[in-house]
């Protein structure tokens, strides 16, 4: 009904006429004529002055108005905004891109060849062998676990302390300086890390410990839980941070002592973010390559001692991809392992995400 | 049932009691310790006089039987010393207000029946200054010290063979560190030379990968937190986020081998023109991109986040579209905390060695070391040398190497990411220091 | 509960008509307007005409819709999750809730909210800001846009010796003032106000009032006020709502003197619980 009173469509789009070429849109905005009296006054002072003339003709069509509306271009605003759309889901293609692409090379041999029996139970690993080669990743799953759970039992402990102690117990400056300690050792290298075993940890371990070699589970479980402990500490800060204020007060005004709120409150209300924190640590550790390739003593086999040397699965892809002969059974199979990797790393981000933000997820404020 | 017997016993300045005067009933007992006129500093005071100390004892015994007494005691009340208000209960947390307070609740405890000393057993009542703490606070305090104690010496336990390490690695390395090291291509097999092929190797791959994923990691964060609504999809994203920061490095380098071998199988059947076919500089560069993009997504989102939410709708208001309100105002005023992740990817690309070494790092490139083609030693289709891999080569795969050169290689590799690093927090801190809300 | 309206004019006459036709010719038209919150109903079927080149009061207590009815005028309540409007909302006889351009539309719009925001920028480019995203880009142009702006929101002489200071760092009244200087840098023609004069001294808030009247000659003003008595000096017209109904709209005098309403009266009289 509005369209009915004949006037100019000053807001680009009518009612009668829904779409139209952005050129054609302009043109009308500008024809309008609107408000021929609101050009540019130059230094009218309008505080001073005494008889204001609203209804003198001014210049007509000239000032800003008329670029005022030309200033908005829908098409080129959509334009940028489905740009920015398409890179925000860039991360979803990603990851779909990452499982299709490990997927379609480990595929002709994960529905093929490979005996997954075999592959889950066996320890005999001898891809290369001329006769039979044998595709049992048990020991190296064992591998990955063992080394995993000794860092996590060396992790957990010093990473949540260190995140409680951080979160309740230092301020200002000592809390910043931690932080950023914390943040730098993550920043080391994950070679230099293995550098670290193979050339310092290493012989040091041999001269303590009488070993034959010094890298092994107990070399690679160290420098492992100091590499996931900074993950742990600063998911597991955040966690204790987001437990309300209100709480401690409650429980200091009761009477609580520090340490009472820290158990008592702190870990039962922080408990998801907690777990959260380990698990990613776990993560961490499960997915980690250069450094095991270098500090855990490359042998395939299932450890009895802390000594022993061992072989995790990403190690294994790292170091037998590069010889494997492309297309070939051997370089498939390590494609399956790293869909493997890819599962586990999968289930514990997205479990962990769960638990902290719940299914739904956390509502942006 | 014998006669019961109470008698008062008032605390030595040196901690004993000493039994006093002995009474029938509980009542005459309780009413008798008016007389008490505690002083909680008992050691300054020289004087003997007993019943001047901080705590006083009621003892219960059997008319006939001696007087052997339990070593704690059965009941322990608490008293303030000054009259003010009134009530409390006697507790560690409530204690009565005054003496005389003291004296009614203890009669009217007994009475009531809710106290009943037996042969043998004692009840002590402590005098306390208001505001001094009382012992299950100090208790407390001490378990409260233990505890930040041992949290202290775990997050010193983090620190401390980190920092150590560190400087064992400075001075085992410190030898080889020379110009020259840094100028110097590696020479006769890696067992001498310098470091100048890796080092320019790790900085393409690092610019590059820089170029492909900064702004797409900064569109995305804008996207996430300027334009996503609160619905499922949005979620996805950020679970696909999250994951794309979990993925295991060796598996990126999996997608990048899987890439390389799917662009050659479509170049060879096909005859497209793909960006690369083999293993190369741009390849590596494309994994390292796409496993640190998470880092810029999320560090620009957060920096984004921190924008007034007043700010945008002030423009709104004035008709600013939403890409306009975005590059005038929120962009500018979170430049900061984007070039934060921006500056932590490069740290992050420059440390990686899984990815790349499948993907187009090897081992050694003979590279000029003189000319412009010294300083532009990779094409993107060549493979390339990098830092990292030259530090994973040299410490394993290579005999012989003088121990000062891996050391000085650790040290160099490890002092990059962290002047990178650095650099990051110390931008963060300093532009935090100057917002301008 | 008895609604006092006037009856709905139709809008009869074309922008390029003469405008000393005066306040007989409707601007804004709101046609059964209700708006939802989530679950709150914010507006019911709100019917009201403001007048071209009035300033219309609109007074009521918190919580009765006042700022929603301004939001839907320019819009913004497209930026609030789970908020529907229904109803026509003419402006000059278009239909704003179907505008695409909405960026066009909120730049005839000026709004000035009431919490005060300077954005981080220097004043001169606040108030430049939305010319300059207009198009605009001669200096002396913009001179002169943020000049007048500036005086006109009595900022001019607190500032004008310092104009590339940040606008956040002013103090609060001197931010509103910014505010309504950034609002005024389109030269508007309808200018929605609410509650401006909550953190601007009483002094100053008269000088602005006259301000308003002058400006009255050229736009039509859409004052949301706590305040009555600035309801009752500036207003030529004013809307009294409640729990988001119209509860009466009439000329100022009227609704003042003799509220046909016993609900208004109580409120213009200060007389409520
Ligand atoms: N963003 C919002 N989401 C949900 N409800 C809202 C929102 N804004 C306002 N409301 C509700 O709408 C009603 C009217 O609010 P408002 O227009 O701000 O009133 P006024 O400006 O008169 O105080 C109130 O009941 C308020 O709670
Ligand atoms: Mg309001």
């Amino acid at each position: 009904m509005a369209g009915g009173f004949g006037q100019a469509d000053w807001f680009g789009v009518g009612l009668v006429k829904p779409i139209e070429s952005s050129a054609r849109r302009r043109q009308q905005t500008c024809s309008t004529g609107e408000n021929p009296k609101l050009s540019v006054r130059g230094r009218t002072d309008l505080a001073t002055k005494s008889s204001p003339k609203p209804n003198a003709p001014e210049v007509p069509g000239g000032g800003f108005l008329r670029r005022l509306a030309s200033g908005v271009s829908l098409t080129a605003e959509a334009g940028i905004e489905w740009t920015i759309r398409l890179c925000g889901w860039s991360a979803i293609l990603f990851v779909f891109a990452i499982f299709f692409f490990v997927l379609r090379e480990g595929a002709p041999v994960l529905f093929g060849e490979l005996d997954l029996v075999e592959f889950f139970t066996s320890t005999h690993w001898q891809p290369t062998s001329l006769v039979r080669p044998r595709y049992g990743a048990l020991a190296l799953m064992v591998g990955t676990l063992s080394v995993t759970g000794l860092a996590m039992l060396l992790a957990v402990p010093v990473g949540l302390g260190a995140a409680v102690y951080i979160s309740e117990f230092c301020q200002g400056k000592v809390k910043e300086t931690l932080k950023i300690v914390i943040e730098l050792l993550a920043a080391i290298p994950s070679v230099v890390w293995g550098f670290i075993g193979l050339m310092v940890m290493g012989p040091l371990l041999m001269d303590l410990t009488g070993a034959e070699v010094g890298v092994n589970l107990l070399t690679g479980g160290v420098i492992l839980a100091l590499m996931s402990v900074p993950v742990i500490v600063s998911v597991g800060e955040d966690a204790l941070k987001a437990v309300p204020d209100s709480y401690r007060e409650a429980a200091l005004a009761l009477g609580a002592s520090r340490w009472e709120i820290v158990y008592r409150v702190l870990f039962p209300a922080a408990k998801n973010g907690l777990l959260a924190a380990v698990l990613l640590g776990v993560g961490r550790a499960v997915g980690e390559t250069m450094a095991v390739l270098m500090a855990t003593g490359h042998a395939v086999q299932i450890p009895y001692s802390l000594l022993d040397p061992i072989r995790t699965l990403t190690a294994t892809i790292a170091a037998e991809l590069g010889e494997a002969v492309k297309g070939g059974t051997h370089y498939r199979v390590l494609f399956v392992i790293g869909l493997l990797l890819f599962a586990i790393s999968f289930v514990v981000n997205l479990t962990a995400d769960v638990i902290v933000k719940g299914i739904k997820g956390e509502s942006r404020n | 049932m014998a006669e019961l017997r109470y008698c008062l016993a008032w605390k030595r300045p040196d901690g004993s009691f000493q039994p006093g005067e002995t009474f029938a009933s509980f009542a005459e007992a309780a009413t008798a310790l008016s007389a008490w006129q505690p002083q909680s500093h008992s050691g300054a005071l020289s004087t003997q006089e007993p019943c001047c100390t901080d705590q006083v004892e009621i003892w219960c015994s059997c008319q006939d039987e001696p007087a052997t007494v339990l070593s704690r005691p059965r009941y322990s009340f608490v008293v303030y010393g000054t009259v003010a208000g009134g009530g409390g209960d006697g507790s560690e947390a409530a204690p009565w207000w005054g003496l005389q307070e003291a004296i009614t609740g203890l009669v009217e405890l007994e009475r009531s029946g809710q106290l009943a000393l037996r042969h043998g057993q004692r009840l002590r009542l402590c005098h306390r200054e208001v505001f001094a703490t009382s012992a299950g606070q100090k208790r407390k305090a001490r378990a409260e010290n233990i505890a930040k104690t041992v949290f202290m010496a775990m997050a010193l336990m983090l620190v401390a063979p980190v920092l150590a390490i560190l400087v064992y690695l400075l001075v085992k390395g410190w030898p080889a560190l020379s110009l020259s090291f840094f100028l110097e291509n590696p020479r006769e097999r890696m067992t001498a030379g310098g470091i100048w092929a890796p080092l320019v190797g790790t900085f393409f791959l690092v610019f590059i990968s820089l170029l492909l994923a900064a702004p797409v990691g900064i569109l995305a964060g804008v996207y996430l937190n300027e334009y996503a609504r609160d619905n499922w999809l949005t979620r996805i994203i950020n679970l696909a986020v999250v994951n794309l920061a979990g993925v295991p490095s060796i598996v990126h380098a999996l997608f990048g081998v899987g890439v390389i071998m799917f662009f050659a199988e479509l170049r060879r059947n096909y005859g497209i023109w793909v960006p690369f076919e083999d293993r190369c500089l741009l390849a590596a560069s494309c994994t390292l991109a796409v496993m640190t993009l998470p880092v810029i997504i999320t560090s620009t989102r957060e920096a984004l986040a921190s924008v007034p939410m007043s700010f945008r709708e002030a423009c709104w208001n004035m008709g600013a579209t939403r890409w306009q309100t975005i590059r005038t105002i929120v962009l500018p005023n979170s430049i900061s905390g984007i070039l934060t992740g921006v500056i932590l990817q490069v740290s992050r690309a420059a440390g990686e060695t899984a990815p790349i070494l499948l993907t187009g790092a090897v081992f050694s490139v003979p590279v000029p070391d003189h000319g412009w083609r010294a300083f532009v030693p990779y094409g993107l289709h060549d493979r390339c040398m990098a830092l990292s891999m030259h530090l994973y080569t040299i410490s394993t795969q290579v005999v012989n190497v003088p121990e000062h050169v891996e050391y000085g290689t650790a040290v160099v590799l490890i002092g990059l990411v962290l002047a990178v690093n650095s650099a990051s927090i110390a931008l963060r801190v300093y532009l935090r220091s100057r917002k301008k809300w | 509960m008895k609604t006092k309206t006037e009856p709905a004019a139709r809008p009869s006459s074309s922008p390029g008509e003469s405008p000393s036709s005066g306040r007989s010719e409707v601007h804004i038209c709101f046609r059964n307007v209700t708006v939802n919150y989530a679950s709150v109903v914010a507006l019911r079927e709100i019917n009201l005409e403001v007048y071209r080149r009035e300033i219309l009061g609109i007074i009521g207590p918190a919580n009765s819709g006042k700022s929603t009815l301004l939001r839907c005028i320019n819009r913004t309540l497209d930026f609030v999750p789970g908020a529907k409007v229904t109803g026509q909302l003419l402006i000059d006889g278009q239909d704003v809730l179907k505008v695409r351009n909405v960026y066009a539309l909120r730049r005839r719009v000026g709004m000035v909210f009431p919490l005060p925001v300077g954005l981080p920028l220097s004043v001169y480019e606040n108030v430049a800001y939305a010319p300059r995203r207009a198009g605009v880009r001669q200096r002396h142009e913009l001179d002169a846009i943020v000049e007048r702006c500036l005086r006109q929101a009595m900022l001019w002489d607190e500032v004008k010796d310092r104009l590339d200071i940040l606008g956040t760092k002013l103090s609060g009244g001197q931010q509103q003032r910014l505010t309504l200087a950034r609002a005024l840098s389109l030269d508007p023609e309808i200018l929605c106000l609410d509650e401006f004069s909550i953190a601007i001294d009483p002094v100053t808030t008269m000088r602005i009032e006259d301000i308003l009247r002058e400006l009255k000659q050229r736009m039509t003003i859409v004052l949301v006020t706590n305040l009555v008595q600035q309801a009752r000096r500036l207003a030529d017209r004013t809307a009294f709502f409640m729990a988001g109904r119209l509860i009466e709209v009439g000329d100022t005098e009227n609704i003042f003197e003799h509220p046909q309403c016993e609900l208004t009266r109580r409120y213009v009289e200060g007389d409520f619980g």
